[in-house]
């Protein structure tokens, strides 16, 4: 049963990502995204993993692709028209496919023991009756403190640098520079 | 669970995020005239952090969470020189910032910060915290690139290099997500125990280790995923070029040599070959294009990748088998690779601080404008040739004894011939450092020439950076003297990293 639901969500997610990639239009594409976003949430809720589902939900699926639409609408002057193509695409389109076979490839000859028995560790995690909240939570402030700790400097580093470098100035560019140097040696 | 943890043991980490946050938020407070003071303040916090590393970890070896992070000799090491490199780089910047950056809270700010990521990426022990300790580094330094808000090159190269970083630290989380997919551990520990268990590599191991390697070479710029590196550091503000080329690739190395000689030494005969082979690469073409490079940034940038291939070779000699077959850990290579990083980041940085200062007085970067730069400022023409004289391993200055060890290290390990290429690569980088130099003091202007940049301007090298110069070019000749004290601290620290540690202190996970 959780099998054809698993597939049932892969396959929109697949087309949702399909989506992202090949429409031209960006709005259409983050909508796209939207859809790739709520079938990995999906998945995870197949995989016992609420916490992770409704974070999916809130965060990726909701704040994200609203932060992304935002962007469009406030960047956006004329209509993305420009050719984004170069001589290159052929190239590009044989090592994506190569990299896809070889990924592929990999998996399947691969000895991944998770993969071996996944049912074992769902029944575990649905037996344990928990919710997946307190695992979480337990992982991240104890065993994953450190990384945790670092991801908030980071976004910190991420939104201070986006506001010096996205904020207008009381005056115009400086000047460059070594006409102005001259002037304080001379 | 978590009550015997030993936070005490981050101290001196909370220094410097909290040093990071003090410079941003004091720069919200000061009157503008004030904030030259800034980078005087995230120094004094530095120099604080590293006595307080010294005093607190020197002859501590403990783990906290199992190995995530780790506090012992290596990482010590690693604390100490890259905070001072990173206080050296906020010194080297303050008369560039002063002219050419608009935000100094935000440059020495996120500076700070960058350097908490790259300390972090010695004493991680384990890949998802090497691996985003990596990205603060990064997302500081796609900041700091972008700086120069108005200069289209630095908006063309902060593009380019948000672009590929992200591609490549893409790269590496998916190549981690393989390891752990086959092994069930992100541990080094746990990886080596794994590679030990089961000689016969899977192959999802297989292509999730060589994508964590092509992560960490486009970090490094490894050929062949160095085809960034010249574009940002021609277009990055000159100290952030200086940064990247010795920062991001000395904190790179950090996580790399502890990666592998912790992680993967097991499964050296797998990899070696790969690594020998990509050091040939890059410090054959590294050095070769820099010929014809005229631009002096871009000429460094091709150089530092040539670096990297020298450094590289020291990865690929990090273990020998005996004669049982078992892998012996060579420290000597390790202590080769840490010590040639600090020979290459002084020299490094003092070439690049020469040009700066050259280009604020001048706006050129090209190398046809140095000429008669020895007779506008001979203490700035004398630091630039022992800077590149050390670069291209030249007796009685730092790089010589440091490529010494290196080179040792690889014929030790059987790669003689890589020793061999390496020491030619050498030769071939003296041709390009000499054509610089012969610039500065050799070429008359002949009749008819226009004046070159430097010969129409007036020069003056500011206190802060002549001081700094000072300090570098006497750093330079003392580590190509006396080497003795810098290569016993590379060797306490590579002791750290052939012993297993003592992790009684240390919580079960």
């Amino acid at each position: 049963m959780s099998a054809i639901v698993f597939y049932v969500l892969a396959v929109i997610t697949v087309i949702g990502a399909l989506g992202v990639v090949l429409d031209r239009n960006v709005v259409r594409a983050t909508l796209s995204l939207l859809i790739a976003m709520l079938g990995v949430a999906g998945i995870f809720l197949v995989a016992y993993a609420e916490f992770l589902a409704l974070a999916q939900i809130l965060i990726y699926a909701g704040a994200v692709t609203i932060v992304i639409l935002f962007a469009i609408m406030l960047t956006r002057t004329t209509d993305l028209n420009i050719n984004l193509d170069n001589p290159q695409r052929p190239v590009a389109f044989l090592i994506a496919v190569g990299v896809f076979v070889l990924l592929t490839l990999t998996f399947i000859y691969s000895d991944v023991p998770q993969l071996a028995e996944p049912d074992s560790v769902a029944v575990a995690i649905a037996e344990s009756n928990s919710t997946g909240f307190e695992t979480v939570g337990d992982s991240l402030f104890n065993q994953w403190a450190i990384p945790f700790e670092i991801a908030s400097v980071i976004l910190l580093v991420a939104m201070v640098g986006a506001i010096a470098l996205a904020r207008g100035d009381d005056n115009e560019p400086a000047v460059d520079a070594s006409v102005e140097i001259n002037e304080v040696s001379a | 669970m978590s009550a015997n943890v030993n936070v005490n043991l981050l101290t001196p980490e909370f220094i410097l995020a909290g040093m990071g946050l003090l410079v941003l938020s004091l720069d919200l407070v000061l009157p503008k005239a004030r904030r030259g003071i800034l980078p005087w303040i995230g120094v004094a916090g530095l120099i604080a952090a590293v006595a307080t590393a010294l005093i607190y970890r020197w002859d501590r070896v403990e783990e906290l969470y199992g190995g995530v992070f780790i506090a012992d000799r290596y990482s010590l090491f690693f604390f100490a020189f890259l905070v001072i490199l990173g206080g050296a780089v906020m010194i080297a910047s303050v008369d560039y910032v002063k002219q050419h950056i608009k935000f100094p809270g935000e440059y020495y700010g996120i500076l700070i910060f960058s350097i908490l990521g790259m300390v972090l990426m010695a004493s991680a022990g384990e890949l998802l915290t090497a691996y985003i300790a990596m990205e603060l580094l990064s997302f500081s330094l796609y900041v700091l690139v972008a700086l120069r808000k108005y200069d289209s090159k630095s908006n063309e190269s902060a593009a380019k290099y948000i672009l590929l970083g992200a591609f490549s630290s893409a790269i590496m989380l998916y190549g981690i997500s393989m390891v752990w997919g086959v092994t069930g551990t992100t541990f080094y520990d746990g990886i080596a125990a794994h590679l030990t268990a089961n000689p016969d590599l899977d192959i999802g191991l297989i292509v999730g280790l060589s994508l964590i390697v092509a992560g960490l070479g486009f970090k490094v710029a490894a050929v062949p995923f160095h085809m960034w590196a010249p574009d940002v550091y021609e277009g990055a503000p000159t100290p952030v070029t200086a940064y990247l080329a010795i920062g991001s690739k000395a904190a790179a190395f950090a996580l790399i040599l502890r990666l592998f000689s912790e992680g993967l030494l097991p499964a050296i005969e797998d990899w070696r070959v790969l690594i020998a082979t990509l050091a040939a690469a890059t410090m054959v073409l590294g050095n070769l294009v820099a010929i014809r490079q005229e631009n002096i940034k871009r000429m460094l940038a091709y150089s530092s990748i040539g670096q990297v291939g020298y450094l590289l070779l020291g990865v690929a000699s990090l273990g020998v088998v005996d004669a049982g077959g078992a892998v012996v850990f060579s420290e000597r290579a390790s202590t080769g690779i840490m010590v040639h990083l600090v020979g290459y980041a002084v020299a490094n940085l003092a070439a690049f601080l020469v040009v700066a200062v050259v280009y604020s007085r001048t706006g050129s970067d090209q190398i046809s404008d140095y000429r008669g730069l020895a007779k506008k400022s001979p203490y700035l023409s004398l630091v630039l040739s022992v800077a590149l004289f050390s670069l291209a391993g030249l007796p009685f200055f730092a790089g010589f004894v440091t490529k010494f060890y290196l080179f040792t290290a690889g014929a030790e390990a059987g790669f003689l011939w890589l020793s061999g290429l390496a020491m030619v690569a050498s030769l071939v980088s003296l041709y390009y450092y000499l054509r610089v130099i012969q610039r500065a003091y050799v070429d008359q202007p002949s009749e008819g020439d226009e004046e070159t940049a430097v010969e129409r301007s007036t020069f003056f090298v500011p206190l802060t950076s002549w001081l700094m110069l000072g300090v570098l070019f006497v750093g330079m000749i003392l580590i190509g003297v006396w080497p003795t004290e810098l290569a016993a601290a590379a060797d306490s620290a590579s002791d750290a990293l052939g012993t297993v540690r003592d992790v009684s202190t240390a919580l079960v996970r």
